[in-house]
């Protein structure tokens, strides 16, 4: 049955229509259009898909749209903040965090979720925190560096 | 060669494509949606050999939102079959995009349903039923080779789809004489690539202009073009394919598959784009599979250690509907790996089963011989009571002989293996580690120290499969930004940032200004795909001729206007200048504006406007066998030595690393942050193959992991602190003096932890011979050392 929900995405108010079965992820994606959610198993392990709901890091494959309706969802897209990048996007680039970039918006997220909670996190921390994330291509040790870089350049 | 290196060659510059990667606004095929776009999905077979009686699709067809569904025999129909790859050696089988007569493997396509969207395609595809007829499922590769094994393919008449014999003369006598000869079975086990982007492709096929373009998360655009135009018909220069942002390789997207070349024939067919995504679960059925050879192998020595002979017997398993035999020609050439090995024999067997297809895996094939070698070393290690370095050092190829030529024909091109295995052992303290294990032994502590010197050849060209070229075009436009456009597409290799760090360091053109443009036939030389680590081989050395051009175009210019001969100028601070005296120049821009506008100051018969190209063909390659079948496919030999440190729990069998140190000599680095980064992924991708990963099959030859439950990648809590070093022995046949840094990294674990984890569980005699080392296996070995020794001691 399709259902009309509204939520916030990224500070702004958006609806659309959605299946009850509509994964949150394809939500974002096919609806909102805002591809750079990644996603790449869709049952929870890779952590391509994550986004802030309601201000923790959650797997979007995970989530139906429904069960987001009238909450505040955070997406990559939200991270840069008037054309400025964000401290962990800076870091990324910096530390070469990044190879093909498709796990990057999740690390980002799940990374940022952290800093939201923690100011001044430990490698353990991160680790535990980046541990549902799955890259192929950096082997971690530099997401780690630029998470690290980042936690001391974040204010909240 | 005569050209300077300047910077930024050479520099860790932060990479240009990373800024789109971090925004969120990389993009992935999956993130196009044309209007009108359907879906497909894919009916699956549900057994792995059995005879297809029929398929009713009826249901399908009247489901909501379905458009079409097609069968095998609705598209062979419509279709030629897809060529199928691989040298004259490979026996020739007729595949099509969905299976027709005959279901080969689990999880092979055999109906497709479009629908509006991919929801309700899965949904159809659920309504579909297949009418098959069971065949004894063929799994064993050893057993598929026995007379009366159930054949696979029956055009082919056997289930041994590809043989290949070398041997040097002799070789008998010298395993008679020899004082010592082990023999062991060694098998390298099933993994895949796992790229965190699954396969995932559009096509649109537009009425209007009777033309295709198709965007694929491929990483071989032009060859993919090629064999659309061909399946389908369709002239070639009507199809564009596209390879946008794609979400890694490690080779398993270099294929052309099944699904990928049936979508252009749908949107065809439909007139509507159709695309298709595919799930891990597909993925991991269907996306190819690497390694999973057997090698039955000897080496015959002198008491000394002194290396005298192998003898290797290689059952490779295909799978089913193979298409490529490189793997195991890349096995068979080099089992005699960096020592100095001058009798050698090899009979290797490609064997059909009714598994998921093999093909490309970063290190394919020789992954396999430089695992089987490095451990085969360390058993004769033991077996003599020698110390694995020191059989090493006694036996490596030394620096003075390169480029040396090897037993099978391959010409290394440089190395100092014994220097770098010197910095490993003494960069990890080899000589302290060795006193502290056997302190910690007292202690009840079982450390393993392991070492290996991987060898592995890259840019490979077998005029079969790769045509051993690339190129690049490029163009500076009258405002001073240039663009160049690469034969290769990217998949995380960086190539928008080293292209222009070359054509920076030769033009003169800012680096900021500089746009590389990949992966769309449409604007880009044609070129092959980007695997073997041939992109710094052949890609940068391609780069580096258009630029060279360029260079000779933009000083030939100066040269007319400040009276000064080419040879005399240099190109510094966006002016050219004469090395004489550097007063007398021309800035960059002013010779752009000459090339577009005032060509009437250009030299005599040169052509206005600034675009050159360059092409540059795989060096020293030699593809066809001379008399005794030596023969080099292969073109450069980057290497690495390991020293690693694990501590094994043997309550629980759980490995633990606790050093990896590696020194790595990819000779030049374009960009040595880069070079790291690709070190560091392609080492821990190892440690995913040696210690987590494994594809298992039962019995019925059914894949019992397909998900990241049961398939486990290395996450951020498995991987060690890595300690990384390089040497620097330039390549001596590339401009640039590069070597390929892709995938040296991945073939170091397997046998540095394999060997780490024997040296640790010495105590108990324990063999290994079976991969991963799961915690099950390990303490299942230690189970049956001990049941063993109170047997027989």
């Amino acid at each position: 049955m399709a259902k009309t929900i509204a939520l916030t995405v990224n500070g702004k108010p958006c609806s659309g229509e959605v299946e009850s079965r509509t994964l949150l992820a394809h939500f974002l994606r096919d609806t909102l259009r805002l591809t750079g959610t990644h996603l790449g198993c869709v049952v929870g392990r890779c952590g391509a898909c994550t986004v802030l709901w309601n201000g923790t890091a959650v797997k979007s494959c995970m989530v139906f749209a429904v069960q987001a309706a009238g909450d505040e969802i955070v997406t990559v897209e939200g991270l840069a903040q008037d054309k400025r990048l964000h401290p962990l996007q800076e870091a990324f680039w910096q530390n070469d965090a990044v190879e093909c970039g498709y796990c990057t918006p999740g690390m980002l997220m799940s990374a940022y979720g952290l800093l939201k909670k923690v100011k001044d996190p430990t490698e353990e921390q991160i680790k535990k925190a980046i541990s549902g994330n799955l890259c192929r291509c950096t082997g971690y040790l530099n997401i780690v560096a630029a998470i690290k870089e980042a936690a001391a350049n974040f204010a909240g | 060669m005569d050209f300077p290196i300047n910077p930024p060659i050479g520099d860790r510059v932060r990479r240009k494509e990373t800024l789109r990667f971090v925004t969120g606004t990389g993009r992935y095929v999956d993130d196009l949606l044309p209007p009108g776009t359907l879906h497909a999905a894919f009916v699956r077979s549900s057994c792995a050999h059995a005879r297809i009686n029929g398929i009713d699709v009826e249901a399908a067809r009247a489901m909501p939102g379905v458009r079409a569904v097609f069968t095998g025999k609705d598209v062979a129909q419509k279709l030629k079959p897809l060529r199928v790859g691989g040298s004259p050696l490979l026996r020739q089988i007729k595949l099509y995009p969905l299976a027709v007569d005959k279901i080969r493997y689990f999880g092979e396509p055999l109906a497709v349903v479009v629908a509006d969207n991919s929801y309700l395609a899965e949904d159809a595809v659920e309504v579909v039923s297949v009418d098959f007829e069971r065949l004894p499922p063929v799994v064993d590769p050893e057993a598929a080779m026995e007379p009366g094994a159930p054949c696979i393919h029956e055009e082919v008449g056997s289930n041994i789809v590809y043989k290949y014999h070398f041997t040097t003369d002799g070789i008998d006598k010298v395993f008679q004489d020899a004082d010592v000869v082990i023999r062991e079975r060694i098998r390298s086990h099933r993994i895949t690539a796992c790229p965190i982007e699954p396969r995932a492709y559009l096509a649109h096929y537009n009425q209007d202009e009777d033309s295709l373009t198709m965007w694929s998360a491929t990483a071989n655009p032009h060859s993919l073009r090629t064999r659309i135009a061909e399946i389908l018909s369709f002239p070639e220069g009507k199809v564009r394919v596209i390879a946008p942002d794609v979400g890694g390789s490690f080779g398993v997207k270099i294929q052309t598959y099944q699904e990928e070349l049936l979508l252009p024939f749908l949107s065809r067919e439909l007139g509507r784009p159709i695309k298709w995504c595919e799930t891990r679960v597909e993925h991991m059925r269907n996306g190819r599979h690497g390694r999973d050879q057997i090698h039955y192998i000897e080496m015959a020595l002198r008491k000394d250690g002194t290396m005298l002979a192998i003898k290797d017997k290689i059952i490779a398993d295909m799978g089913s509907t193979y298409t490529v035999d490189h793997s195991i020609m890349a096995s068979a050439l080099y089992v005699p790996g960096v020592y100095q090995i001058q009798n050698y024999a090899v009979d290797a067997f490609g064997v059909a089963t009714n598994k998921t297809t093999h093909g490309s895996l970063r290190g394919i094939g020789k992954a396999d011989a430089s695992y089987i070698l490095e451990r085969l070393v360390d058993i004769a290690a033991r077996e003599l009571k020698l110390d694995p370095i020191d059989i090493r050092m006694k036996n490596f190829i030394p620096a003075e002989a390169f480029p040396y030529r090897n037993v099978t024909g391959a010409l290394y091109d440089s190395g100092q293996y014994h220097l770098c295995m010197q910095r490993a052992a003494e960069r990890a303290g080899y000589e302290k580690l060795r006193k502290e294990q056997a302190e910690l032994r007292g202690k009840g502590i079982y450390r393993g120290i392991g070492v290996a010197l991987v060898m592995e050849p890259t840019s490979s060209s077998r005029i079969h499969a790769t045509g051993g070229y690339a190129s690049c075009r490029m163009s500076i436009d009258p405002s001073g930004a240039a663009t160049v456009f690469s034969s290769m597409g990217e998949q995380g290799q960086g190539h928008e940032t080293t292209i222009a760090q070359i054509v920076a360091s030769q033009t003169g053109i800012p680096f900021e200004k500089i746009t590389v443009i990949h992966g769309d036939t449409l604007p880009t030389p044609y070129g092959f795909g980007t695997g073997s680590s041939r992109s710094s081989v052949v890609l940068m050395p391609s780069a580096w001729v258009a630029a060279k051009k360029m260079r000779d175009k933009l000083l030939g210019i100066a040269a007319r206007q400040l009276a000064v001969v080419p040879e005399k100028l240099q190109i510094g601070d966006s002016k050219v200048f004469s090395s004489d005296n550097p007063n007398r120049s021309i800035t960059l821009a002013e010779i752009i504006r000459t090339a577009y506008g005032a060509i009437h100051l250009l030299p005599e018969n040169m052509e206005p406007g600034l675009e050159t190209t360059g092409y540059f063909i795989n060096p020293n390659i030699d593809c066809e066998p001379d008399e005794k079948g030596r023969m080099n496919t292969f073109s450069s030999y980057p290497y690495a030595a390991i020293v690693a440190v694990v501590d094994v729990d043997i309550e629980t069998g759980f490995i633990k690393i606790v050093r990896y140190c590696t020194v790595h000599d990819c000779g030049n680095m374009i960009n040595p942050q880069i070079v790291d980064t690709q070190q560091q992924g392609s080492i821990v991708q190892g440690i995913g193959a040696a210690l987590y990963e494994e594809l298992r099959y039962d019995e019925d030859g059914q894949l019992l992991t397909s998900t990241f439950m049961d398939y486990r990648l290395p996450s951020v809590e498995e991987v060690p602190a890595l300690e990384l070093e390089h040497i620097i022995t330039p390549n001596p046949f590339t401009p640039l003096g590069a070597k390929g840094a892709g995938e040296t990294g991945m073939l170091g674990p397997p046998p540095a932890l394999c060997n780490a984890v024997e040296d640790a569980l010495s105590p108990f005699g324990v063999k290994i011979r079976q991969t991963p080392l799961t915690p099950e296996r390990i303490l299942d070995l230690i189970e049956k050392a001990k049941v063993s020794k109170s047997t027989h001691g």
